[in-house]
């Protein structure tokens, strides 16, 4: 059984303009101790999804109309208010895009991280910490990311640390209580391209250390290669390619695979990429049947009919297409 | 050569036109905001053609009429009449004659001078010019104006024209303070830098540069401030310090008929209801305006 | 040895000391102006202030006393040198109304309205931030529709309309509240302590006079206190809202803080900042709203004193008066800032390092 299992995701927005129908079937599948990643452009419904398998988006405007999300075969998206928390305790964890804005800039970066852990269970089976423990983990739990006098950094209010640090102590703040799956939605996003790395090895060593299962949202292909094994691409909503991930990038099947990886400039020299003619549907009267097919240029009758289904085109590797339909 | 400055001015015009209707969009989204509107505008209506009507209008001032004196409301007398007979809701329309007044009065008098020293503070920001004002500004703004009216309006003779004389004299330190927060971060602006460096006087830079960027908080602020300075002469009129009897004012009438409580609770109740009518209504008319401009604070 | 945070806290308080002392420099200076204004309006009136003061059945001789007492045969800038130096020695003059010293006046009246003022603020600050806390938390719930109904209507009505209309409800109708003063006139007040009655009437273990004071502060104090929940609980209101949709407190609900501790701590902190922002304005609406109240709950106050030596023409107690208004005013707006840089680290931040 997938330790994450999301199956045929609909998730949409009530707004003044009328309802976006945003997520359009998502299925995703991450087993334990696997690392998977999801692509997709800006406004797929990337951070939509993973603030669905929390549950933490804003009930109202945004609304689930259909699909389950299983956690360890246990539907999150029915479970109690409490279990929910328990979940969030013990088992699943996160980190957002935006450093500043995902520490509370009112307390100190040891408040917010002893609060966590007074709260996580994360003690001998399952109870609470003693006060002890919980100085003892907030300190190693800053360490492990790399930060130097982690005593003094306890200290500080976020506003007085930099872009890096802060993501830092989002990374020690979500990886604090052990837990077994970590979200983490584009973690290095909003940070200089000299940190990125730095905190992207730094997250890949911990998770390889604690075994961690990992979702890792993003938009970067070099993110993907380096820190995935497997790989999921989405387009407006919907999965349309899944595959190993080396197997993903060296073969893309799916029409919109092929030219977002044509969209990614090469240092080989080939020139300008080319990118995809067209953008991102609007929501609100989305394409009929799949969403790509206005900008495909394999565009079949089939196309506005219906959404596609997985074929599979290989060992392990399927793509939401009817090219593959045989 | 007169073509193109007409189409100059029919263009200008459009766009004029296309600005206005999409604020009334924004505006008409809140329907507190429109209603707020209506009311004023049925307010403004009844007090400019009170005379004509009101059921009453002769007993809108110095009349008695023992006989029907302390009579509860009635379809004679809607809001009923008051202890020496007059109908209270002639009283009342008359009353926002005088409410309305005040406040297009003190706005009149007390706007433009704050407008114009916050101005100059603004492009003096930083010079003595600076100081001298905003220090002044400050002094006024050191206590609670209803205080301040209190003691000029008891220094002088309680009627009509000091009240609002005095609180006139008490309002401009708030558009100073105001403007001068909006133009003093124009000051570095790109076009008031340009416009020193072609040469344009100072009188041009603070009012065909610099004003036009401060209307709108200028605009919402007035309306909100409408409904305070109605308030402020009702309290003072209430202590007894405003307009003198017979004349019909509303704060005059509260305090009144609350010496008839709880027995003639109409005397002071319809004119009470007024008051917070009229001042709801430039709030909730405020806070539209304030949608439309997207104005953070006044 | 120090430790970093021991350095970093004697920095913060270093730093806030030099700010309060710029602060209250600034201060003297507003209120010194303040005493020019209110000095210049109260001698350079209309017709002559030793015949207001004394009446028409004064003698020349009474009046030329007067004028002498009160320096009015002098210049004006001589005539606020002599009552500067008479303030540095404590000395604000005899008021004409009470025929006492205006010292000794603002001493007796001034605890009853501190008291009004102190318990309307704890009203307000309660209610006003349930109700703001509550309708922000639950947004575009019902009880969100109707505190805004209610602050609506308690911003737009004046203080003296909700106190006749509370006076005429509870005590003319209902007869649940006594109406007028601090305590019925055949029971003997407490000795004076601290001038605040319900706390005086505990001190001397006189039980039943505090409960009675207590039942006549309510109205009066709620009178006062209902625009203060209205447009406070509107502000909290709407800040709990934006803050509920910030990433942090979305990541402290993913990291399973418990409910209660991310709304009383996490969210609450800074959602009440614009609150605190705006008390010291709102305390000088406070301040002018007791004028209103005072006299209509007859409240002995030092609200209704002020009133009443305006209304008499009393300059000495007037200039007074307004300069102890300009003085708390002053404090409060000084308390409100310290509370901030208090509440909000970031302020303190900025300012350590400005």
């Amino acid at each position: 059984m997938a330790l994450l299992e999301a199956k045929d995701l609909h998730v949409g927005y009530r707004t003044f303009e009328g309802y976006l129908h945003v997520l359009n079937g998502v299925k995703i599948e991450v087993d334990e101790g696997e690392r998977v990643g999801l692509v997709g452009e800006t406004g797929c419904g990337k951070t939509t999804t993973v603030k669905t398998i929390l549950r933490v988006l804003p009930m109202p405007p945004a609304q689930v109309q259909g699909g389950e999300i299983l956690y360890r075969g246990e539907d999150v998206l029915r479970m109690s208010t409490h279990a929910v928390r328990d979940l969030r305790r013990r088992e699943i964890t996160a980190i957002f895009q935006d450093p500043l804005q995902a520490l509370n800039p009112m307390f100190t970066v040891g408040t917010q991280l002893r609060d966590i852990l007074k709260d996580s269970k994360a003690g001998r089976d399952g109870g609470r910490l003693t006060k002890r423990d919980i100085e003892k983990r907030c300190i190693v739990a800053l360490q492990e990311t790399g930060m130097p006098d982690p005593e003094r950094i306890m200290t500080n209010y976020p506003s007085q640390l930099s872009g890096g640090m802060r993501q830092r102590v989002c990374i020690a703040e979500a990886l604090s209580r052990e837990a077994r799956l970590l979200l983490a939605d584009e973690p290095t996003t909003n940070l200089d391209v000299t940190i990125q790395d730095q905190i992207l090895r730094k997250l890949d060593e911990l998770v390889d250390e604690k075994g961690t299962s990992v979702l890792m949202i993003t938009h970067s292909m070099g993110v993907v290669r380096d820190l995935t094994q497997r790989l999921y691409v989405m387009y407006a909503g919907s999965m349309v390619e899944t595959a190993r991930t080396k197997e993903l990038l060296a073969c893309p099947r799916h029409p919109y695979t092929q030219g977002l990886m044509k969209s990614v400039p090469r240092l080989t020299g080939e020139g300008i990429s080319e990118g995809i003619p067209g953008r991102i549907p609007n929501y609100l009267e989305p394409p009929s049947g799949c969403r790509f097919h206005p900008r495909c240029e394999h565009v079949m009758p089939v196309c506005k009919e219906a959404i596609p289904p997985f074929y599979a085109v290989d060992e392990d590797h399927f793509a939401a297409c009817y090219l593959y339909r045989s | 050569m007169r073509q193109e400055r007409k189409a100059d001015f029919l263009a200008s015009l459009a766009q004029r036109r296309r600005t206005l209707a999409k604020g009334w969009y924004k505006y008409s989204r809140n329907p507190l905001s429109v209603l707020g509107l209506v009311v004023l505008v049925l307010i403004g209506l009844a007090a400019a053609l009170a005379p004509h009507i009101t059921p009453y209008p002769a007993q809108a001032g110095a009349y008695t009429d023992f006989q029907n004196a302390g009579k509860p409301p009635s379809f004679e007398h809607f809001f009923g009449t008051d202890r020496i007979g007059r109908d209270v809701f002639t009283r009342v329309v008359f009353g926002y004659r005088f409410s309305l007044l005040l406040g297009i009065v003190v706005l009149g008098l007390g706007v433009a001078p704050g407008v114009v020293l916050g101005l100059i503070a603004g492009y003096h920001r930083g010079t003595w010019v600076e100081a001298v004002i905003m220090r002044t500004t400050d002094v006024f703004l050191a206590v609670p104006p209803l205080v301040l009216a209190l003691a000029i309006t008891a220094m002088l003779t309680p009627n009509l024209l000091n009240e609002m004389f005095a609180i006139a004299l008490l309002w401009w330190p708030w558009y100073c303070r105001l403007v001068f927060a909006v133009s003093s971060s124009l000051r570095s602006q790109f076009f008031v830098r340009e416009a020193e460096l072609s040469g344009a006087s100072e009188a041009h830079i603070l009012f065909r540069e610099m004003l036009p960027n401060c209307l709108a908080p200028i605009l919402t602020k007035m309306t909100l401030d409408m409904g305070i300075v109605i308030l402020l002469g009702a309290s003072l009129s209430f202590i007894g310090l405003g307009a003198q009897p017979p004349t019909p004012c509303l704060g005059t009438m509260v305090a009144d008929g609350a010496k008839r409580l709880p027995g003639e609770w109409w005397g002071t109740i319809f004119p009470a209801l007024a008051i917070v009518i009229v001042i709801l209504a430039f709030n909730l008319v405020g806070d539209g305006l304030r949608d439309v401009f997207a104005v953070e604070e006044v | 040895m120090l430790s970093p945070s021991r350095v970093l806290e004697g920095a913060v308080k270093d730093t806030m000391l030099k700010y309060i002392g710029l602060r209250l420099v600034q201060s003297v200076f507003v209120l010194f102006g303040l005493s020019i204004l209110i000095f210049f309006i109260a001698r350079v009136v209309p017709g002559d202030p030793a015949r207001a003061m004394m009446g028409y059945l004064a003698t020349q001789d009474q009046l030329q006393a007067v004028r002498v007492e009160m320096h009015l045969d002098k210049s004006f800038p001589v005539q606020y040198y002599y009552w500067l130096r008479g303030l540095l020695h404590g000395d604000l003059g005899r008021s004409a109304y009470t025929k006492r010293p205006v010292v000794t006046d603002l001493v007796q009246y001034i605890p009853a309205t501190l008291e009004l003022i102190l318990f309307a603020t704890l009203i307000s600050v309660v209610l006003g931030q349930a109700m703001g806390i509550l309708a922000g938390y639950f947004r575009n719930s019902w009880f969100d529709g109707v505190s805004r109904l209610v602050s609506y209507l308690g911003i737009a009505t004046p203080s003296f309309v909700i106190a006749i209309l509370l006076m005429f409800f509870f005590s003319q109708v209902l007869h649940l509240a006594p109406s007028v003063g601090r305590i019925p006139i055949m029971m003997t007040a407490p000795p004076t302590v601290t001038g605040f009655m319900v706390l005086d009437s505990l001190l001397a273990g006189q039980f039943s006079t505090a409960l009675v004071a207590l039942t006549h502060l309510v109205l009066p104090a709620f009178s006062l206190a209902v625009i203060h929940i209205a447009q406070e609980g509107r502000i909290t209101r709407s800040s709990i809202a934006e803050n509920l949709g910030k990433d942090y407190i979305t990541m402290h609900r993913v990291h399973g803080i418990r409910t209660s501790r991310i709304v009383f701590k996490y969210l609450l902190r800074p959602s009440i900042i614009p609150t605190v922002t705006v008390m010291g304005l709102d305390f000088a609406f406070l301040m002018s709203n007791a004028f209103l109240v005072e006299l209509v709950f007859m409240w002995p106050g030092f609200a209704r004193y002020a009133l009443t030596t305006m209304l008499n023409k009393d300059l000495n107690a007037m200039v007074a008066v307004v300069l102890v208004i300009g003085l708390t005013f002053a404090v409060v707006n000084l308390l409100v800032d310290i509370l901030i840089t208090f509440l909000d680290p970031t302020v303190r931040i900025q300012r350590r390092g400005g």
